[in-house]
């Protein structure tokens, strides 16, 4: 036995390059088994009861309302139910719950190791499980806007011709919405280990307080692009009570949008600038999210330490 | 190792440190592994697990550079082609089957479907999973789990293998296994780092092996001298059965246990032996007697720690 010594260790020394590949192995193979991973992973979480909790909640309140006061148009009810509850308090809520175990719940069942140790560059292995994520939740946001939508309008003389159009659109938006809330949370999710905490106090203070104020600070929140996108995309007109040949631009009015001085909101974006925000809030996020999470180590706690 | 310094390193170490906070995990780290199984040997907190955790491109090290195959690991995720590990943390995709999760192991190393198969296929058999390899992994035992833990480390055929206690915990008879296993993949010419605190399981190994402690390089070289050192301490091993009493009679009759301790609270025993290696050699054979299925086998490391000081102090 020859004590500890320096080594004379030299660079490349290895002649034997370590890129070969094992025979039919293919990169993108890695990728799309990270994808359909995070997918099922998706499927066997416990989160399933939430979001289904959330459905049975929106078409509930539809349900409440209905009962209780019969004579509520139905696009009012589609404005507070599906513009007004659901970007607000579901679809953050939503995002939140996906995004932020996005990689905090593999670090927890330390099977991120086994993801870390494959052929895959760490800012591909985050943009790909995070791609599972937006896929998992546009698909369950697309099913809660059709249960919202039929909830709305099942039985109420509506014809189908006039509600499709509306459903296809919410949903778009719905989905955008909740696909920029999960880029965001999905970066929140590396910057801190309260992601819950920190996405509550945001969606609180942040989509639910400054977004309501008629000020420039309202630009800086996903909430307010998503409404113009829908006034700018649908109508929100309920008959007056006194006079039902006149009609209140719900929308205009709850959401703070001054229509008497500035009938086409021309001081504020317009649709396709709405689109472009979003779109790159998304892009931005997730670049500093996958930069982020390749410079990241992720120390596995072994069993002796913990 | 003085014996394999002409051959090149799988390994280089180069004057590497590893800090968590204040905590120092490696300090001033500077070896090379050549090819071959080689025994990573350490007490617990000897900084084992990070080493293996800078060798395979999960901890960026704090100072000095870490290669493996002559390529630089952090991320560098090409070179883990190569690379295959059997983690120490005892965590799966739980809802998954043993088949599986090696299946999705093959595929995420980037195996197409067809290759996948039979590669999980053949690792599978050579762990010897096959019969339970429908079954959830959340209902396998602890030696089974380390069976599925080395398959996906080997599914994609690595030349380099690093295992991190891959034993512990196991039973007497997953444990010869798995140790058949290991020493089939050094014969087969795959480069094997095995991380133990039990210097037994790893002379069983290999003859060649890197002394840890307090993240320190304390010696590396045959492991005989070593065993010299450590025979001159009482070896503490603990065995679990739930027949511990009637065990523990058995195992007093044995000229080379010098004494046996009950342990009450977890149903096992801690022998006191100066002859491992015939202490271990004759456990299978009394774990399938009758009654008497021996269900863990470890080591308390206080007695290797002792040998430990005795090395860092000399």
């Amino acid at each position: 036995m020859k004590p500890a010594a320096i080594a004379d260790v030299t660079a490349n020394s290895f002649d034997s390059p370590a890129d070969r590949g094992a025979p039919g192995s293919s990169r993108l193979v890695s990728l799309w088994t990270v994808y359909a991973l995070t997918l099922r992973q998706h499927l066997h979480g416990k989160r399933w009861m939430v979001i289904a909790g959330m459905c049975v909640l929106c078409a509930g309140l539809v349900a409440v309302v209905r009962a209780t006061a019969p004579d509520v148009p139905s696009v009012e009810l589609e404005f507070d139910i599906a513009f007004m509850f659901i970007p607000q308090a579901i679809l953050p809520l939503l995002a939140l719950i996906y995004a932020s175990g996005l990689v905090r719940d593999e670090q927890e069942e330390q099977t991120l190791t086994y993801l870390l140790i494959r052929p895959i560059p760490k800012w591909a292995l985050y943009s790909l499980k995070l791609f599972a994520t937006l896929t998992t939740a546009v698909l369950l946001v697309v099913m809660l806007t059709l249960l919202t939508y039929v909830a709305i309008y099942a039985g109420g003389g509506t014809s189908f011709r006039e509600v499709a159009p509306r459903v296809l659109r919410a949903a778009s938006i719905h989905s955008l919405a909740v696909v920029t809330y999960c880029c965001l949370f999905g970066l929140i999710s590396l910057l801190t280990k309260r992601t819950l905490v920190v996405g509550i106090l945001y969606v609180a203070l942040f989509e639910g307080l400054l977004a309501n104020l008629p000020f420039s600070i309202r630009l800086a929140t996903v909430v307010y692009y998503t409404r113009l996108i829908a006034y700018r995309t649908l109508t929100f007109l309920v008959p007056l009570p006194i006079d039902p040949s006149r009609f209140n631009d719900l929308a205009a009015e709850v959401w703070q949008f001054d229509v008497k001085t500035d009938p086409g909101l021309v001081d504020h974006p317009q649709l396709h600038t709405c689109l472009i925000v979003l779109l790159a809030a998304c892009a931005i996020s997730t670049l500093l999210a996958a930069i982020l999470f390749s410079q990241r180590e992720f120390h596995v706690k072994t069993p002796e330490k913990s | 190792m003085t014996e394999t310094s002409d051959s090149k390193p799988i390994v280089e170490f180069h004057g590497v440190s590893k800090w968590y906070g204040n905590v120092i995990g490696i300090n001033k780290l500077t070896l090379r592994v050549p090819a071959g199984v080689t025994g990573l040997l350490g007490p617990n907190g000897a900084g084992k697990s990070t080493f293996l955790q800078l060798a395979t491109g999960q901890l960026f090290a704090s100072q000095g550079q870490v290669r493996v195959l002559g390529q630089s690991v952090w991320n560098n995720s090409t070179i883990n082609r190569q690379i295959g590990l059997c983690p120490e943390q005892d965590a799966f995709y739980e809802w998954m089957t043993g088949w599986d999760f090696v299946y999705t192991s093959a595929r995420l190393a980037g195996l197409n479907r067809p290759a996948a198969k039979d590669a999980a296929a053949r690792t599978i058999e050579a762990v010897g999973m096959t019969r339970h390899q429908g079954r959830a992994v959340r209902g396998y035992s602890k030696g089974m789990r380390q069976r599925t833990k080395l398959a996906q480390a080997l599914v994609h055929d690595p030349r380099v293998l690093f295992l991190d206690e891959p034993l512990t915990g196991t039973d007497p008879v997953a444990r010869h296994d798995l140790m058949t296993i290991i020493q089939r993949l050094g014969s087969e010419g795959k480069s094997v780092v095995v991380s133990s605190h039990v210097l037994h399981e790893v002379q069983s190994l290999t003859p060649n092996i890197i002394l840890l402690n307090h993240g320190r390089l304390v010696a590396e070289g045959n492991v005989r001298d070593i065993r010299d050192l450590i025979d001159k301490h009482p070896h503490q091993i603990v065995l679990i059965s739930d027949e511990y009493r009637k065990l523990a009679g058995r195992i007093l009759e044995w000229d080379d246990v010098e004494g046996v301790r009950i342990l009450s609270r977890e149903q096992g025993l801690m022998v006191e032996t100066r002859q491992p290696d015939a202490f271990y050699s004759r456990l299978p054979a009394l774990s399938l007697e009758d009654g008497l299925a021996i269900k863990e086998v470890y080591s308390d490391d206080d007695s290797l720690e002792s040998v430990f000081k005795y090395l860092v102090n000399r």
